[in-house]
């Protein structure tokens, strides 16, 4: 075989979606064998699309695939795989009811006489744990082990497969800082021993640590490929956005008033037997942001189902201004001024099929603003959807294109247009700006700020923890479902100390966490 | 991709649909007419033109037969936008026609009035059935689609009992009830066809369904909730009684349509079996891709059909049930997503390029000046 320099070359690459939109017009994407190859670009910048097609789950429309010198046509993941290259997708692809030694084998069990040989499924799952270093526990179900762990069976998955080409999508969103450590610990392992990595993130502190080269992606084209060393964090966000972006989000001192939200003794077990809250007790009072630091699955998202009635809790209460919002309809939630920016926004956010303005109002279109007697005012309708669409800067043709068509940034605005305009006493922001792009993420961070110090309440959760850090007034970290930590004033933080707190290496007394509940 | 593209690209793709589904059924009606062509113009042409004239009376009893399943069609649209499979349209029609019909038996009114109330009974009838269905799947969260559709034979065998055992007119020689009062029937616009003043009921009844579904907030919640049930829930829509709501308007549209189509084309009650309109609803509704509007559009082309394979089987000697062979067909491609979506996302990908390049013409320019 030909020593070939380049392992993967996209030429000339388009991707046109059924929906019209062109994800990528003619982009050039080479990576070289055995490097860390970061690809980067705000969301709707066609990174995941360039990718589908390298993985085979697209067909590019347009543009050669080569890879190791080989012009494929990669028409099936499978076809994909059989080619070398593996995906650990950004949502785990993982069956949480098998173990970690049954998702490794995942059709191509090894057999014997006819039954599954787990045994053997176990022994496969261990060589290749010792051999690239990855410790899992072979035997243990997928939904009881930590993210950190589910992410490594992921990768031992793709590399079981025979995958020398990696492709990784944003592996660090949902990891603390002491367990991306371990995984870039455990990725350039992989580079040491051969193996290329396709690398997707937006954090640039990632991708200067890690990466040897870059390609940026802007509105489907390539922005041209660089030298990680050679090239500022500055120059990259730049390229990213067009523009110098400020990743800091300026804020005055708060002043918080009277508690709004009063949270007391929640319990909650789920379906599993599992504690996921475990006496939760808080105040969130008019004026701060507080935010809820922690890793993924210690109960953040059951709280806040709790808060919002999509979920009942074993006991406990939760009040805004003396009103219990336990078992409290949600028309009637958000009569009492509570908005919810749901972490799921394609389940609960929006209806994709659905047009832009039909979304906007989902809240309100039963006030006799947008009614005249039984039927809509269409012209209110039409007006205040305009002028949601322009202030917050929606990217769309018209306010009745379809939801479900627009990028993940702009389908987040429609939501936090929807949220914010409500004239909200608290707002409960469960990972608002969650896999958006630079642009928008800004734009969302200053409204909360904004709204905040115009008497607002905001809760903020989030598994971001630079935006809880900058964007909180005082802080609360969440562990196995109690609260581990509160920190009045988050401007004494490093992400170090909070690591330590979510990891539950460091726990304060109960004293200290009681400070949190400012009304008893 | 523009709206105009779209909607020439639908129209296009409807129009194959329908040859393919006439192929097909000219393979079989050149396998069982003696003479296909002769057959193939029973089906296609005579509907409407017989004797080298256009048969206005024919027309007009291609419309009349249009009626009930406008009515069932709208019914199930409105339950099928909710993302409810409620299939009781069947029985309900049956049910508002039977009541309907006792009404207009047993209370003399006077004229006019007397229709009227037979259909709202009627309507109230299907609305209060259609709770069934409806609560226990907002209750007990048990599939309404089980529910409706068997209660479709318990509505059946419970009108033929009271239809057996007290209502029937002894004298005739079949199970039938005795005639309507001349009060309640519904006219007939033109002497010697089927099209009554129903139809145009039906067509009012669209109108309204239409307006309900895109410029109520009740319709809004009703689609909202078809779209994405979590997110209505979420955003503070009373999913449960709007999941209700839908399912009564169907009930409604049903039981209502049941009394104007037995009090527009018969003289009395006498339906021993489950009618099919509600089953012809569910195709009405699918080719009008659960849209108001087009169901009466959708009705007419399902009763043209019908008629032609009337004619088809009395003069040429083709089996009637070839009509479900060719509705099956045309089913198939009408609701199959992916039917030429290949040639679609060609003229997706044209119209992209196209857009593309207008840009960049457009920036080239501005750089330019």
């Amino acid at each position: 075989m030909p020593d070939i320099e380049y392992v993967v070359q996209m030429k000339g690459i388009t991707k046109v979606y059924p929906n019209g939109v062109a994800a990528n017009q003619g982009v050039d994407f080479n990576v070289k064998k055995g490097e860390i190859h970061a690809l980067m670009g705000e969301n709707g910048a066609g990174k995941s699309t360039l990718m589908k097609m390298l993985f085979g789950l697209e067909q590019p429309t347009d543009g050669d695939i080569i890879i190791n010198g080989e012009k494929v046509n990669l028409t099936s993941p499978t076809v994909a795989i059989s080619k070398g290259i593996g995906m650990v997708h950004q949502h785990f692809m993982l069956v949480s009811n098998l173990t970690v030694a049954e998702n490794m084998v995942l059709g191509m069990e090894p057999k014997s006489k006819g039954f599954i040989d787990y045994k053997e499924a176990v022994r496969i799952t261990e060589e290749y744990a010792e051999k690239y270093n990855l410790h899992v526990d072979p035997n243990a179900k997928v939904r009881d082990i930590p993210v950190g762990m589910k992410q490594k069976v992921e990768i031992l998955k793709a590399l079981v497969r025979g995958a020398t080409i990696l492709i990784l999508d944003e592996p660090t969103a949902v990891l603390t800082t002491q367990e991306t450590t371990e995984l870039f610990r455990e990725l350039i392992n992989l580079k040491n021993q051969g193996h290329t990595l396709i690398f997707i993130s937006h954090k640039l502190n990632e991708i200067k640590e890690i990466t040897d080269r870059l390609t940026i992606m802007r509105g489907g084209k390539s922005m041209g490929v660089y030298n990680t060393a050679d090239i500022s964090k500055e120059e990259i966000s730049r390229l990213m956005v067009g523009r110098d972006v400020i990743l800091t989000v300026e804020k005055d001192k708060a002043q918080p008033t009277d508690t709004v939200l009063k949270v007391r003794d929640l319990v909650y077990t789920n379906e599993w037997n599992k504690k996921m809250l475990d006496g939760i007790s808080f105040d969130v009072r008019k004026g701060e942001i507080l935010g809820i630091a922690g890793v993924e699955g210690n109960g953040q998202r059951e709280l806040v189902d709790m808060l919002f009635n999509l979920n009942t809790p074993d006991s406990g209460t939760a009040t805004v201004n003396g009103q219990s919002l336990i078992g409290t309809s949600q028309r009637k939630i958000r009569d009492m001024g509570v908005s919810l920016i749901p972490e799921d926004r394609m389940t609960f956010g929006i209806a994709g099929a659905g047009t832009i303005e039909e979304n906007l109002m989902s809240d309100r279109c039963f006030k006799p603003r947008y009614n005249n007697g039984p039927l809509f005012n269409l012209k209110n309708m039409h007006d205040d959807s305009d002028q949601l669409i322009k202030d917050y800067a929606v990217l769309c043709k018209s306010r009745g294109q379809q939801v479900g068509m627009l990028s993940g940034g702009n389908i987040q605005k429609v939501v936090v247009a929807r949220e914010f305009s409500c004239d909200p006493g608290l707002i409960i922001a469960d990972q608002p700006t969650r896999g958006i792009d630079v642009g928008a993420t800004e734009f969302i961070r200053k409204k909360l700020v904004e709204l905040s110090r115009a008497g607002a309440a905001v809760l903020l959760v989030s598994a971001d923890l630079n935006e809880v850090m900058e964007l909180s007034d005082s802080l609360i970290v969440m562990v196995n479902g109690k609260i581990a930590a509160y920190f009045e004033d988050t401007a004494v933080l490093t992400d170090i100390i909070m690591g330590e707190y979510m990891l539950g290496i460091k726990q304060q007394s109960e004293e200290e966490v009681r400070r949190v509940q400012h009304e008893e | 991709m523009k709206n105009k593209t779209m909607l020439k690209f639908e129209i296009l793709r409807r129009a194959v649909a329908i040859l393919i589904a006439l192929a097909v059924a000219l393979i079989f009606i050149f396998l069982c007419a003696d003479d296909p062509l002769y057959a193939l113009e029973c089906l296609l042409i005579r509907p409407i033109v017989s004797n080298g004239a256009i048969n206005f009376k024919s027309i007009l009893t291609i419309l009349g037969r249009t009626t009930p399943i406008i009515f069932t069609g709208l019914a199930v649209c409105v339950m099928f936008s909710a993302n409810q499979f409620n299939l009781g349209a069947e029985g309900v029609i049956l049910l508002g026609a039977f009541l309907g019909s006792l009404v207009a038996v047993y209370f003399p009114m006077a004229a006019g009035l007397h229709s009227v109330v037979c259909v709202i009974i009627a309507g109230i009838a299907g609305g209060v059935i259609m709770l069934i269905p409806a609560l226990v799947k907002v209750k007990l969260k048990a599939s309404e689609m089980v529910i409706s559709l068997m209660l479709n034979y318990v509505i059946l065998y419970v009108c033929m009992h009271f239809l057996n055992y007290y209502f029937a007119d002894r004298s005739k020689g079949s199970v039938m009830t005795y005639d309507f009062l001349e009060t309640a029937r519904i006219g007939t616009v033109v002497e010697g066809t089927e099209l009554t003043y129903g139809f145009f009921i039906a067509i009012i009844a669209a109108i309204i369904i239409a307006i309900f579904m895109f410029r109520t907030r009740w319709g809004y919640a009703i689609r909202m909730i078809g779209i994405n049930e979590s997110f209505s829930k979420y955003s503070g829509i009373k999913v449960g009684t709007i999941i209700i709501v839908s399912q009564i308007i169907g009930g409604v549209l049903s039981g209502a349509g049941g009394a104007i189509e037995i009090l527009g084309r018969n003289t009395n009650f006498r339906w021993n079996a489950l009618p099919g309109y509600g089953w012809t609803g569910i195709s009405v509704a699918i080719l009008a891709k659960n849209n108001p509007i087009a169901v009466p559009l959708a009705a007419i082309f399902i009763a043209y059909l019908n008629r032609g394979c009337e004619l088809m089987s009395i003069y040429a000697g083709v089996p009637s049930e070839m009509i479900d062979v060719i509705q099956a067909v045309i089913f198939l491609f009408f609701a199959a997503e992916q039917f030429l979506s290949g040639y679609r996302q060609k003229l997706v990908v044209k119209e992209a390029k196209e857009e593309i390049s207008q840009k960049n013409n457009a920036q080239m320019k501005g750089e330019n000046a």
